[in-house]
């Protein structure tokens, strides 16, 4: 009698195993079929649009403009937060571009990769092409996209040749501000082309300024950024 | 689910513990987008304890000063917060499973000294470690893992292939 | 509602440390009610009679991976919001090295020995305590090792990057390996000497 009671209380512990055995199967592949589906649905990266009415506020005001003088002023600083993006072929941009540029072709801003680089969080993205005509399309794009943080560098290289690198007379009578902003250029047109010439500044202002390359205090978040 | 082991006690099928704890670090990063922890309230402690006593040696320290010092305060922590949230929930679960015993837990084959001074150098090295490697078997490896970090996993075999072989080493008491 | 919740602005930050302390609690329930108060059980891995380290330790893993990758995925998680932690090869190396020494002679991790004093395992306790000697021992000692704690930077590096594959590939082989680790880990535990503890 004992021992029908035992061999049925066992038959009763492997029939448990069993379904426990069963529960552990089934369990495994529901997990491996749950990852498995993880891997297979495809990519849901897309950025979320704006609405046509912000995007034409963010067109009419200007504040995505900085001038030569302001790219010019930190590509001499080294500043780590900006991300010059040069739009033009890459043909050209062999042969000359802004120190510290990326070269994304204007014909290929809508790849994700390169979507992916225009949302770096961490800085300033400023288009720039020869003119103005690419840069606005990609900034129109790139805020049409929710993407923050981008500019364009008004009047492109060709603005950028024309005030850095040949300055044009001053005449005496000219204000202050100008006259600094001259000094300045001149040191930047030294900064890229190594070259001694300088158009001479008036003495109307302080004739021995300096141009002052004052650090950006960055404004970190813990563990550093921009 | 549950099973009874040898000690008596009933304890949860381990791969139910796996999920509710899995769960809990999901939702500790949904809801404060960081995972669990508890060598940091340790961290904390100490240095505030250190701020009391001394606060210009902290401020001295570069190792203390990168969390306590000045106006900050340590103590007022979220991974301070959680370690006093486990003890409160382990000793809920001792209550249900009444496994209240104040006892130290040591094998048969050695002295309850023993197993004390073991658990107090245990304690001290792992602390030490857990500094290094700027975590522990839960912030470090588990959270890490959670959110596929090189530096949780790489911790996470650190620690357990060591003890693989130190506990071999050490053997005698154990079993 | 987009996760992670408080840093999105929904909750104010205040309640972070209700939810802290309520995190806290499901944290320990669950080490607590898995056996982790008994550092003989905890043990019992590295000596192939119990495995519940094992088991508890990858499932939770995959399930937070998975869960969060699929959170990512509806749109209701913002994966870049979550903290990693900067990988820095040198000290994660060493100090996992010394933690593991730390483990087998203490038989506990920060986390199971607060459990277990909760219930009132002194040893628990005492390891607990011996802890902040040790952190209390590296922060005074910290320029010796400030070399070591620095080097091998690497930034929130993944460790699907290491390979080159996708985070959720990545989780897949991880899913498949933890459930083969569970088979072995029961066929291992049939074989081995029966310990009472």
């Amino acid at each position: 009698m004992v021992q029908d009671g035992f061999k049925t209380r066992s038959k009763k512990l492997n029939i448990k195993l069993q379904n426990m055995e069963k529960i552990y199967t089934l369990l495994s592949t529901l997990l491996v079929i749950l990852a498995l589906g993880l891997v297979i649905l495809p990519n849901k990266n897309d950025p979320k649009e704006t609405s046509p009415k912000l995007l034409l506020s963010s067109v009419t005001e200007k504040s995505r403009y900085l001038s030569v003088d302001q790219i010019t002023h930190r590509i001499i600083e080294n500043d780590p937060c900006l991300l010059l993006i040069d739009l033009r072929p890459a043909s050209q941009f062999k042969i000359f571009a802004l120190p510290g540029s990326m070269n994304i072709p204007a014909d290929s801003i809508l790849t994700s990769t390169n979507i992916e680089i225009f949302n770096h969080p961490g800085k300033d993205k400023v288009f720039y092409a020869n003119s103005d005509l690419n840069a606005e399309m990609a900034w129109m794009i790139c805020t049409r996209f929710s993407l923050k943080r981008i500019y364009v560098m008004k009047g492109g290289l060709n603005e950028w040749f024309n005030t850095i690198i040949e300055t044009g007379m001053v005449s005496i009578t000219a204000s202050t501000t100008d006259l600094e902003l001259l000094s300045f250029r001149n040191a930047a047109r030294q900064y890229f082309t190594g070259t001694g010439q300088t158009i001479p500044v008036p003495a109307a202002g302080n004739p021995g300024e300096k141009v002052t390359v004052t650090r950006k205090a960055s404004g970190a978040k813990s563990g550093g950024g921009c | 689910m549950k099973k009874i082991k040898f000690d008596g006690s009933q304890y949860l099928n381990p791969y139910l513990g796996g999920v509710i704890l899995g769960t809990v670090l999901l939702l500790s990063f949904y809801i404060s987008g960081r995972g669990l922890g508890a060598s940091g309230a340790v961290k904390n402690s100490v240095a505030a304890t250190v701020n009391a006593i001394a606060p210009k040696h902290v401020e001295a320290s570069a190792y203390y000063s990168q969390f306590a010092g000045g106006d900050r305060q340590p103590m007022s922590n979220w991974l301070v917060y959680e370690v006093l949230g486990v003890l409160a929930g382990a000793f809920l679960s001792g209550i249900i499973f009444n496994r209240l015993k104040l006892k130290v837990e040591h094998s048969p084959k050695i002295t309850s000294r023993r197993r004390l001074l073991f658990a107090l150098l245990g304690g001290l090295i792992f602390g030490f470690g857990t500094q290094l490697a700027r975590g522990c078997t839960s912030g470090a490896a588990l959270s890490g893992m959670a959110v596929l970090s090189l530096g949780g996993y790489i911790t996470m075999v650190a620690i357990f292939g060591t003890a693989f072989a130190a506990a071999w080493i050490f053997r005698k008491n154990w079993i | 509602m987009i996760g992670p919740i408080v840093s999105s602005g929904i909750v104010s930050p205040a309640w972070d440390n209700v939810f802290a302390v309520l995190l806290g609690m499901g944290f320990g329930f669950a080490l607590e009610s898995s056996g982790f108060s008994s550092s003989r059980k905890i043990i019992g891995t590295f000596f192939g009679y119990d495995f519940v380290v094992v088991k508890v330790f990858f499932t939770a893993a995959i399930v937070s991976s998975l869960g969060l990758l699929y959170l990512s995925y509806l749109g209701l998680l913002d994966y870049s919001q979550l903290y990693i932690q900067p990988t820095f090869l040198a000290s994660a190396i060493v100090g996992g090295i010394i933690m593991g020494i730390g483990f087998a002679l203490g038989g506990f991790c920060p986390g199971t020995s607060l459990c277990a004093a909760a219930v009132g395992r002194i040893d628990g306790l005492v390891f607990f305590g011996g802890m902040f000697i040790g952190v209390f021992l590296f922060s005074e000692s910290f320029p010796l090792f400030e070399n070591i704690y620095y080097s091998g930077s690497m930034g929130a590096k993944k460790i699907n990057s290491v390979f080159g594959i996708s985070p959720e590939l990545f989780t897949f082989f991880l899913v498949l390996m933890a459930i083969g680790m569970f088979y072995g880990a029961g066929w291992v535990q049939n074989k081995v000497k029966k310990i009472e503890y």
